[in-house]
This record gives structure tokens, C-alpha cells and sequence, in this order.
């Protein structure tokens, strides 16, 4: 079984339309997995039935008991966030604004203050139109992303996939070089990086892949866009011969790309026949380079 | 020696966890007593955020001199154990905890 993990550092480079092609050509016995959970796409591609649903707890927030409460304002003063409201001397929390950090709630000289899980978000395992599993997870307003649902959605995806002997887990992996991104990579059994030839796309290609490396988890590499700039694609086959990382190949910038996501199409299924032919490849580059 | 281990279970039989901060247990070998002991880390697993240096704050009460694990520590929790003066080696994922024993014993492991 494995695990192949598409990410990117920037974001917009490509990866979900990556991924989404990958999880359409990979065989019938694969796991999806939605890890950018802060701004979720997968599922406009792959039309989910939700099967299971589940709340997800992650972080707190204070709540202040009005008959405990003497209104010593001391909470007031040492919250950072703007998050106690005191009207008409009537101190409570703004749930928006409060970040859990629990200062207020060390400070109550009568501990009025106690602190509440707070309901981040759902996640979820699907059908999809694609007839394989996938496993995502939507935030709530305001909420915030960390290693924790990422993790969570990977363990569930491999959870099913030991189960049901499956051969691919495709991961959707989160944008940026943080904690996520971390959780993402973790346990992959081979990482997919997209790139695009700009200047922000090369520094954070630098910056994710530093990651992959210390990982030890093998890499390949796939430059979107590349006639956009063929200086700054050079620059990036460059700097993937320097750090051996295999150019899986490099796809065209093409406007189908959003007619595709309009569609509710990966580019497997919509893309020119240049284009397919090159998903395709590359598919099968991963397939080989993975074993 | 006093060697910790990532773990997905248990016993020597669980499979070496690829994560650090929020792995699920962490199993700890003394060399000298051969003892195995099983520290739990669901609390940094429940953690919204810095579960990495929180498990680095939990195994250091231990004092382990090897950290054996799959991929290794993240951005927070590396600069804590490089604190602690621990040396970490990777590339256990997928292996059980004997395995990855014998494994580190016959160097070949990779030094994180």
C-alpha cells in the first residue's frame, strides 16, 4: 500500500488539479484524502455521498458564569483578543474573537471563567463519483488549522485503506510549509511537489521540499505552467538536478484547467489530448517511482 | 542506553509511528534493565496546537539518549530535542519496534 502525497508550498500552483487527475487515473483500489482541510476543493471534483460524519473538537473557548461573575474586570484587562464584552456591567465572552488561550480563566479571582471544547468543524468519509473512498473535513468560521485534523484525516484514509486492502492512499496536501504541511507529509510514501515558474513558487517550492528532504521521504517533481516563464523553469530543473529530485514532467499553462474545476472535471477526464497524455505519464512516473 | 520509540501500540510487535508530535505512544527502552515502558501520548495528540514540543516536554522527563522514529520531529519540536541533547534516527516507518531496534543496531538507520 501507498501513500502519495501531492503538495506544493504555494498555493495555486496546481495541486489539487494534480491530485485530483492522480486520483482519477490511479486504480479502482485507492483512498482519497482531503488534507487542506482550511480551504477544501477535492470535493468539487469528486461529487461526495457522505457516508460518516463526525464533529471535530479541537480548540476551547472561555465561557463566564454570570452568578460567579463580581464583575472585578481584571478578565477584561488581560485579554489580547478584544473577546470579553462588558455592557451594561455584564461581563461575557465574544465566542468569535476568543482564541482559547485561557488567560482570562487563570485570572478569575472566583474561577467564574471555565474553558469550553469548541466545535471546529466536521469531518467526513465519502463516496465519490469516482466509486473510491474519500476522507475530508470542512472547518468552522474563524477556526483554525493545525497538524491535528490533518493527522486525524490521514489516520482515518489509512484506516480504510488497511481495512480494505487498498493499494493507493492519493493525499491532497495542505499549502505552505507549516505544522499541515508537516502532518501531511508525515508516513507518505512518496511526495508529489508542484510547482509553477515564479519567483514565489520557486522560494516555496525551496522551503517544502527542505522538508521532504529532512523526511527522507522520496521525491518527485511536476512543473505547472512551465511556458509561462522558461527562465524560471529552468531555474527550477536546475535546482531539482542539483538536489536530485526527479522531474516527473512539465505541463502547459492551459485555460481548460478552470473550465475543468467549472465542470466539476479533473484534467484526466476534461484536459486537451496533450494534456491527458502528460497526466497519464506522469501517473504512471509516480506509480514507478513509488514501488 | 535509554532508546524511545514512536509507536502505533504497545509492545515490541507495534509498528514504529512516522510522526512525532502526535504519535500515539511513545515506548521506552532501557538497555541496561531491558525494560520496556509505555508512555501515553494522547494528550499531545488532542492538542490544538504545539503538540510536537509538548511530547518533547513529555519524553524529556525520561531522559532518553536515542529517539527512534519514522520521518522525524517537525520545525517546533527538532529545536526542543536538540535541546535535550538527544540523538534522533529515522527512516523506522512501517518497521515494528524490534525491527526497528535491530535496525538501528545494525546502522541502518538514518541520522535525523
Amino acid at each position: 500500500m501507498r501513500e502519495i502525497v501531492v503538495i506544493s508550498g504555494k498555493g495555486g500552483a496546481g495541486k489539487t488539479s494534480i491530485s485530483a487527475s492522480f486520483a482519477y487515473l490511479s486504480p479502482p483500489e485507492t483512498v482519497i484524502a482531503d488534507c487542506d482541510v482550511d480551504a477544501a476543493d477535492m470535493h468539487l471534483l469528486m461529487k461526495p455521498r457522505i457516508v460518516q460524519q463526525e464533529d471535530f473538537y479541537s480548540s476551547q473557548e472561555a465561557v463566564i458564569n454570570p452568578d460567579l461573575c463580581t464583575g472585578c474586570d481584571l478578565c477584561y484587562q488581560v485579554c489580547r483578543f478584544d473577546a470579553i464584552s462588558r455592557e451594561d456591567g455584564i461581563y461575557s465572552v465574544i465566542p468569535l474573537n476568543c482564541e482559547g488561550c485561557a488567560y482570562c480563566e487563570k485570572v478569575c479571582p472566583v474561577q467564574a471563567i471555565t474553558m469550553k471544547a469548541r466545535l471546529d468543524g466536521q469531518w467526513f468519509i465519502s463516496e465519490t463519483r469516482l466509486d473510491k473512498p474519500m476522507v475530508h473535513a470542512r472547518l468552522g468560521i474563524g477556526t483554525e488549522n493545525s497538524g491535528k485534523l490533518v493527522t486525524l484525516v490521514k489516520n482515518v484514509a489509512r484506516k480504510i485503506a488497511e481495512k480494505y486492502n487498498k493499494d493507493f492512499i492519493i493525499v491532497d496536501g495542505a499549502p505552505g510549509v507549516g505544522c499541515p504541511v508537516i502532518a501531511s507529509i508525515s508516513g507518505a510514501s512518496f511526495v508529489v511537489l508542484v510547482s509553477e515558474p515564479t519567483v514565489s513558487g520557486i522560494h516555496d517550492l525551496k522551503r517544502v521540499y527542505d522538508l521532504v528532504r529532512r523526511f527522507g521521504i522520496p521525491a518527485g517533481l511536476i512543473i505547472n505552467k512551465y511556458d509561462i516563464n522558461p527562465e524560471k523553469t529552468q531555474e527550477i530543473i536546475s535546482f531539482a538536478q542539483q538536489n536530485a529530485i526527479f522531474l516527473i514532467s512539465q505541463i502547459p499553462y492551459d485555460e481548460s484547467f478552470v473550465q475543468a474545476q467549472i465542470r466539476g472535471l479533473t484534467m484526466a477526464e476534461y484536459g486537451s489530448r496533450q494534456i491527458k497524455k502528460l497526466l497519464r505519464q506522469s501517473w504512471e512516473t509516480v506509480m514507478e517511482l513509488s514501488e | 542506553m535509554k532508546i524511545a520509540f514512536t509507536a502505533q501500540g504497545t509492545d515490541w510487535n507495534a509498528k514504529v509511528d512516522p510522526r512525532f508530535g502526535r504519535t500515539r505512544y511513545i515506548l521506552l527502552y532501557d538497555e541496561d534493565s531491558g525494560e520496556l515502558q509505555v508512555i501515553d501520548n494522547s494528550a499531545s495528540v488532542a492538542e490544538a496546537h504545539g503538540a510536537g514540543p509538548k511530547t518533547a516536554a513529555l519524553i524529556a522527563d525520561y531522559d532518553p539518549d536515542v529517539l527512534i522514529t519514522g520521518n522525524g520531529p517537525g520545525g517546533n519540536a527538532d529545536p526542543a530535542l536538540r535541546a535535550m541533547g538527544i540523538e534522533i534516527f529515522t527512516g523506522a516507518g512501517g518497521m515494528t519496534i524490534r525491527q526497528a531496534y535491530e535496525a538501528y543496531k545494525n546502522n541502518q538507520l538514518r541520522k535525523f
